[in-house]
């Protein structure tokens, strides 16, 4: 998959402002919805926080990949922010999370939505590249370091 | 006057009554020749499923080998010439020096027209692009050795074949290219090598095989037609033939590519999924007969039509839909095929065979092998992959056939062509295995990444949740465009490709395994929790389900009142 194609600077946070973990979660789905691709803003939060419920996306090595399945949106709709100190999202490992990956994608449709988060989680298992990206302050630099 | 008008009228009365007696004596004649035919039908469909799945339960051996076998041994030149019945009288027996009639041929015509829409409808291009560079070196040096050697035995044999360019000669190369990649693919899945470097390299190796072996089969159609017509083929002219067979492949291939989401967006308006199914099937029929009007064969405008709607979203669909008509009819082609043996022109003709299918195995092997031991593997390696694409098949069946009918090839080659089948399909599955014994397949300085593997291995109470799962998992890989392709046999394996990614599962009982690449795993491992909620949800669901107890005595009462 080419993340060139999929990923835009619109939705990338380069200093996430949130400090908890729903507070993380609102403040990556308005990074979509001031884009106007999401039809019910509401509904799309509340697709990532259910999903959040049954097992947190806190995964290992700071990274943490909520998403949704929602009709609110009709698209695979991406936003990525970066909060270099870290927040506490019950990630498998118990550290606390830099680097936050979101993906909303529509309920019943063909694509490849699953396959973009296992793609971004590749590129995040190198570790010089995870420095970088917390390190980098604009949208620009992030894209760029994720899309290089 | 009166005489005149007399005599119109018994003469018009004559003609009428003379018509009535045609027609009665012709509708006679069809009903009765369809009695026979059905009749033919019904006993081939019965011997051949049998003998497919005694194959398959006790040999294990893919099912085509017992359908073949069965037509051997009901065919008119074994049983079916000496029963007689009541009525119809010899059961199976030759017309016009032909072993089926031309009713019963043209339904195991339009078998191998649904086999190769099916085959071409399954083709991932996508994968075969991604992998051509080795695969397309491995196909094209077996394509090329199993050509060139196949035409050449049947030259230096002692027989009326002189010229390489003979039609015969030409058929006998061709016959021997077509890989049958599924008894491979099982095998592989078996051993958990589909992943491997020599799994991915022999089924993109496959791929350019089958649409080469397609495309050699036109040329040689081509020249065949020139020469049977009485014209000498020269090398400009073969340039030209082929220029048109390789034209009219790409052409329409590139056509169906391009139009093919546009036609079946058009199609879609129907709303009806039976609608959908039946107009794509009419499709491509359209292009086998047009592909025929061409001067090449009906199987390759099926083939062409399949994998242009092997990009569609609807090819999922045909070909789920089509399985029916599939497993009814594509039999009846293997039955027909093995029921045109004829043994006593194999008398002849068998030292040939042997060393005709000796050396299909040797040309395979060495042709396949040797590139890529070239390329990246070691010997172990190059052998695997040359026994992986040494099965022939299905495809080599139809050319053998469409040969026969033309008047190319005569029963004695038809059948050395029915015995390399035979030959190569029981002697490949345990070599594989065999040869899968041991180490890595690359070489030392190109071991490591691609090759590296895992297993995921989920195990579950009960082989219903498996299921449920393994269902769940198959639908989430569908709507993220995977292609996931059954393995058809005993236990339940499935093949799942898109672009460069291929993994298999593997159902065991209450296990669920997913042999994947290491590069690959992150996608299954996403995926497998995310369908492993979707089995707590239904759990949770299920508690919060009435009282069952209840619900069952609603159900079961008054049933003995």
């Amino acid at each position: 998959m080419n993340l060139k194609k999929v990923l835009s600077k619109e939705s990338i946070v380069a200093r996430l402002k949130a400090e908890t973990k729903p507070a993380v979660i609102e403040e990556l789905v308005d990074a979509i919805a001031w884009t106007g691709k999401i039809k019910n803003r509401d509904a799309a939060l509340q697709a990532v926080l259910n999903r959040e419920d049954k097992m947190s996306t806190g995964m290992q090595n700071g990274i943490a990949i909520p998403h949704g399945k929602t009709d609110a949106v009709e698209e695979l709709l991406i936003a990525i922010a970066i909060k270099p100190d870290g927040v506490d999202f019950d990630a498998m490992d118990g550290q606390p999370c830099k680097i936050f990956i979101m993906t909303l994608s529509p309920e019943n449709h063909v694509g490849p939505h699953i396959q973009f988060l296992a793609e971004i989680s590749k590129v995040l298992g190198n570790e010089t590249l995870r420095e970088k990206l917390i390190q980098a302050t604009t949208a620009e630099e992030i894209l760029k370091i994720l899309t290089a | 006057m009166i005489e005149t008008n007399n005599a119109v009228l018994h003469a018009s009365h004559q003609v009428a009554e003379a018509a009535t007696h045609a027609a009665a004596e012709s509708s006679h004649s069809i009903t009765h020749m369809m009695m026979y035919l059905v009749i033919q039908l019904a006993i081939i469909i019965i011997v051949a499923k049998i003998g497919g799945y005694l194959a398959q339960r006790f040999l294990k051996m893919p099912s085509v080998l017992g359908e073949l076998l069965s037509g051997m041994v009901i065919g008119p030149y074994a049983l079916g010439g000496k029963i007689s019945l009541p009525v119809i009288g010899v059961l199976f027996t030759e017309t016009h020096g032909f072993a089926a009639s031309a009713e019963l041929y043209g339904i195991a015509t339009l078998a191998s027209i649904i086999l190769l829409f099916l085959a071409g409808l399954e083709t991932d291009l996508a994968a075969f692009l991604r992998y051509s560079v080795v695969g397309s070196v491995v196909g094209l040096g077996g394509l090329l050795s199993a050509f060139i050697i196949g035409d050449l035995i049947a030259v230096l044999w002692p027989n009326d074949i002189h010229s390489f360019m003979d039609p015969a000669a030409l058929f006998l190369g061709v016959i021997s290219v077509a890989t049958s990649v599924g008894i491979t693919a099982r095998i592989l899945a078996e051993k958990r090598k589909m992943a491997s470097a020599e799994g991915v390299t022999i089924l993109a190796g496959a791929v350019f095989d089958d649409v080469f072996g397609i495309v050699a089969l036109a040329i040689v159609m081509g020249m065949a037609k020139v020469s049977l017509s009485g014209g000498e083929v020269n090398w400009g002219e073969i340039g030209i033939i082929a220029a048109k067979a390789v034209g009219f492949f790409v052409v329409v291939t590139a056509l169906g590519l391009i139009f093919a989401r546009k036609i079946t967006s058009a199609i879609k308006q129907f709303k009806s999924k039976e609608m959908i199914v039946a107009i794509c099937f009419g499709l491509a029929m359209l292009l086998a007969g047009l592909a025929e009007m061409a001067g090449l064969a009906m199987i390759i405008g099926a083939y062409i039509m399949g994998l242009a709607l092997s990009r569609t979203d609807l090819a999922h669909e045909i070909e789920s839909n089509m399985q029916g008509i599939y497993n009814i009819l594509v039999p009846i082609f293997f039955c027909v095929m093995g029921m045109m043996v004829d043994f006593s022109a194999m008398g002849a003709v068998w030292k040939f065979g042997l060393v005709y299918s000796v050396l299909a195995i040797g040309s395979k092997v060495l042709g396949c092998g040797l590139p890529a031991w070239a390329m990246r593997f070691n010997s172990r390696g190059a052998l695997r992959i040359g026994l992986g694409m040494l099965p022939r098949g299905e495809v080599a069946l139809i050319v053998a056939g469409i040969g026969l009918a033309a008047g190319i090839i005569d029963q004695g080659i038809f059948g050395v062509a029915i015995m390399m089948t035979v030959i190569t399909t029981l002697l490949a599955p345990p070599l594989l295995v065999k040869s899968f014994e041991g180490g890595s397949g690359l070489r030392k300085e190109m071991a490591g990444g691609s090759e590296d593997t895992e297993s995921i291995e989920l195990s579950f109470p009960s082989r219903d949740i498996t299921e449920f799962l393994l269902n769940r998992f198959i639908r989430a890989l569908r709507a993220e465009e995977f292609y996931v392709h059954n393995l058809h046999h005993g236990k339940p394996t499935y093949q799942v490709r898109k672009d460069d990614i291929m993994f298999v599962l593997i159902e065991e009982g209450g296990t669920l395994r997913i042999n994947t690449p290491t590069d690959h795993q992150n996608l299954v491992r996403l995926m497998l929790t995310e369908e492993l909620l979707s089995l707590s949800d239904l759990l949770d669901a299920t508690q919060k389900m009435e009282d069952l107890q209840g619900m069952g005595n609603d159900l079961l009462a008054g049933m003995f009142s």
